[in-house]
């Protein structure tokens, strides 16, 4: 489970940035996150939407623990993320359309990488991954350098390398962005498969499709605030347009 | 501490597998040195053997006064001798190069040889010329005729030869030659050892922190439960190790160079041996230990500063011209380790270099030197986690 309470990040910016930002780095600061509030419950999938720029990378690297919160609290299966940000990154997968792999490892000295680092010990990561790799896969180019490896291949080495301390929260940050529909499919799999599991999901994204067919609650993000929260009943519920997409272009552009 | 095991075993075997990160810490390391030392042993050859071959124009003045000592420099096809100089024009043609050198018989010469006392000559060259071909080819004449005539003279009366060399006197100086060449040639070593201890490590560093960023895969590793404490310590490691391999290879390469290349000067040859010493070879390569691991940290940190790989190569490029300024200073004549250089990174190596391979060099010195360097490694490797720590350093847009 994900509980965000208030969670603010302040960033400072250059002069550069200022110019190009005008009224909203007045001062020197931007506010990219602002009070936000939310929680995800096990078993199911929050979706965090908003258009670019609306903090949604902002809020994800904070659960993640790469950034720190300038203020509020968010907790991962109980553990204090504030407080305690390496049991927090024990306990969830993060993987983002960014999330590079190391191009000189083989596929399997990549997850092996990742099980040492989670200190999964020997026989647990052997058993994980060959379940891994017989759901995605992946023997076939388990030794081959990952520079080798195709676009779809380097997508399965990552999911791998991203639940292969099964994880009980997962987070991805717009992981279908610059995929295409193949390897798009494959994440969609993931995710409903992580929830199968009883998993605690959570991810970004501007798709208003993989909103409708994913989501089981939604949280709407724009300029760093969120202003809608609920299920996706009660997404529907309020709906005054024809589409998700509709809907959504509408909510931002009364924000 | 076992996730920092974990991340420098990786980084390792990454790095290893990196072939621009081998050339540097490889190849370049072990051919730099033996190209170097061909090409200063071929421009020695070169520029002796010009100066052999050069015909000394030498005046001979008062050659009425010691025709056999003319005939023997006429003999020499080296030489060419003129006649037709006055004594105060000597000085201005040596000094415009009309004349290499010059010889001024007075005229009371074969007066004295013939009375059985002294006689004098003088000579004239300029010692700034190279090599000083002309000075040894006129001291040679005159000593081959001096000979001559002490040799008449002892067969005349008759006499023992050594009666004449009552003391025998072999001349030496009072500086070691070790001590001598390592303080002059001594120094282009550590230059050696300090720039490609750095260039070998560079490439590494940019790769482990501006690489990260290049290769979206900064948030992969921070996603991870390593902390940065541990990244930070497993990639420094790492490119210390890269470094100093790179300052020990060098010296493989000096190895390989002074076993390959012929007819190398045997004042280099000295110099080179005297490093690959063991004693010596250990005491520069304790040196070395703390000032890779101060470049490791200098390196990442401008590395993860650094958005892109190539951002990283235009910040820490100039850094490597950075650093040789402390150590051509360490070149100048008249700089010498004491307790302050002692305490000057980089020019302290240089110099304490020097004294170890002329061994010279001062224990409490070279203690400094220690832990000056270790203080410094520490104080890098902290900044490069405070560094490292920032989000506004690894996020920077």
């Amino acid at each position: 489970m994900i509980r965000v309470e208030n969670l603010s990040k302040t960033f400072k910016v250059n002069r550069r940035m200022r110019k190009e930002l005008g009224d909203i780095a007045r001062g020197g600061h931007v506010l990219a996150v602002d009070s936000v509030s939310f929680q995800c419950e096990p078993g199911r999938v929050l979706g965090l939407l908003g258009p670019n720029g609306a903090g949604k990378t902002t809020a994800l690297r904070m659960i993640a623990t790469m950034l720190r919160p300038t203020s509020g609290r968010f907790f991962v299966d109980g553990a204090d993320g504030v407080a305690n940000p390496r049991e927090v990154r024990g306990r969830i997968g993060f993987l983002t359309g960014n999330t590079g792999l190391y191009d000189r490892l083989t596929a399997e000295e990549m997850v092996r990488y990742f099980a040492d680092l989670h200190r999964m010990s020997a026989s647990d990561f052997e058993r994980r991954r060959d379940e891994l790799f017989d759901q995605l896969d992946m023997h076939g180019f388990a030794n081959k350098r990952i520079a080798n490896l195709s676009t779809g291949m380097k997508q399965k080495v990552s999911i791998a390398r991203t639940i292969i301390h099964d994880p009980d929260v997962v987070v991805f940050d717009e992981p279908t962005a610059g995929l295409d529909v193949m390897t798009s499919r494959r994440i969609v799999e993931l995710i409903r498969s992580c929830r199968a599991q009883g998993k605690t999901v959570l991810f970004s994204t501007h798709i208003m499709g993989e909103v409708q067919t994913l989501c089981d609650d939604i949280a709407i993000i724009h300029r760093g605030r969120i202003f809608f929260r609920g299920t996706k009943a009660d997404f529907e519920a309020q709906m005054t347009q024809p589409s998700y997409e509709d809907e959504f272009i509408h909510l931002v552009g009364e924000a | 501490m076992t996730r920092t095991v974990t991340i420098f075993r990786k980084e390792l075997k990454d790095t290893m597998r990196d072939k621009r990160t081998i050339i540097m810490l490889v190849v370049v390391p072990i051919l730099v040195i033996p190209l170097l030392l061909g090409l200063v042993t071929k421009l020695a050859q070169v520029m002796s053997a010009r100066a052999e071959s050069d015909v000394s124009k030498v005046a001979f003045i008062g050659q009425d006064y010691a025709p056999e000592l003319l005939a023997m420099f006429a003999e020499d096809s080296l030489v060419e001798v003129r006649t037709d100089v006055q004594v105060g024009d000597i000085e201005t043609l040596i000094q415009d190069d009309s004349l290499d050198g010059a010889i001024v018989v007075p005229p009371e010469f074969g007066r004295r040889i013939e009375q059985d006392r002294q006689a004098t000559v003088q000579i004239y060259f300029r010692s700034s010329n190279q090599l000083n071909v002309t000075e040894r080819r006129m001291r040679n004449a005159v000593e081959a005729f001096d000979e001559e005539i002490v040799g008449g003279r002892i067969r005349r009366l008759n006499l023992d030869e050594n009666l004449f060399d009552a003391i025998a006197v072999t001349a030496n100086d009072v500086s070691s030659l070790q001590e001598v060449l390592g303080k002059t040639v001594g120094g282009f070593l550590p230059y050696m050892f300090v720039l490609l201890s750095f260039t070998g490590a560079m490439y590494a560093g940019i790769d482990l922190g501006a690489g990260e960023k290049e290769r979206g895969t900064l948030e992969t590793i921070l996603s991870s439960p390593a902390n940065r404490l541990e990244i930070v310590l497993g990639k420094w490691v790492v490119v210390g190790l890269v470094g100093f391999g790179s300052a020990i290879l060098s010296m493989v390469g000096l190895y390989l160079g002074v076993q390959t290349v012929a007819d190398i000067p045997q004042e280099f040859l000295d110099v080179a041996w005297s490093i690959l010493n063991v004693k010596v070879f250990v005491m520069i390569a304790s040196l070395m230990v703390p000032l890779a691991a101060f470049f490791a940290a200098l390196i990442l940190a401008g590395s993860v500063y650094s958005k892109s790989y190539k951002e990283a190569q235009s910040t820490l490029t100039p850094l490597s011209i950075v650093i040789i300024i402390p150590v051509v200073v360490g070149l100048m004549p008249g700089v010498e380790l004491n307790l302050t250089t002692a305490l000057v990174p980089i020019l302290n190596v240089s110099l304490a270099t020097k004294e170890v391979i002329a061994g010279t060099v001062d224990p409490l010195q070279l203690t400094l030197v220690y832990v000056s360097l270790f203080a410094l490694a520490a104080a890098s490797l902290w900044f490069c986690v405070t560094w490292f720590n920032k989000e506004e350093v690894l996020f920077r847009t």
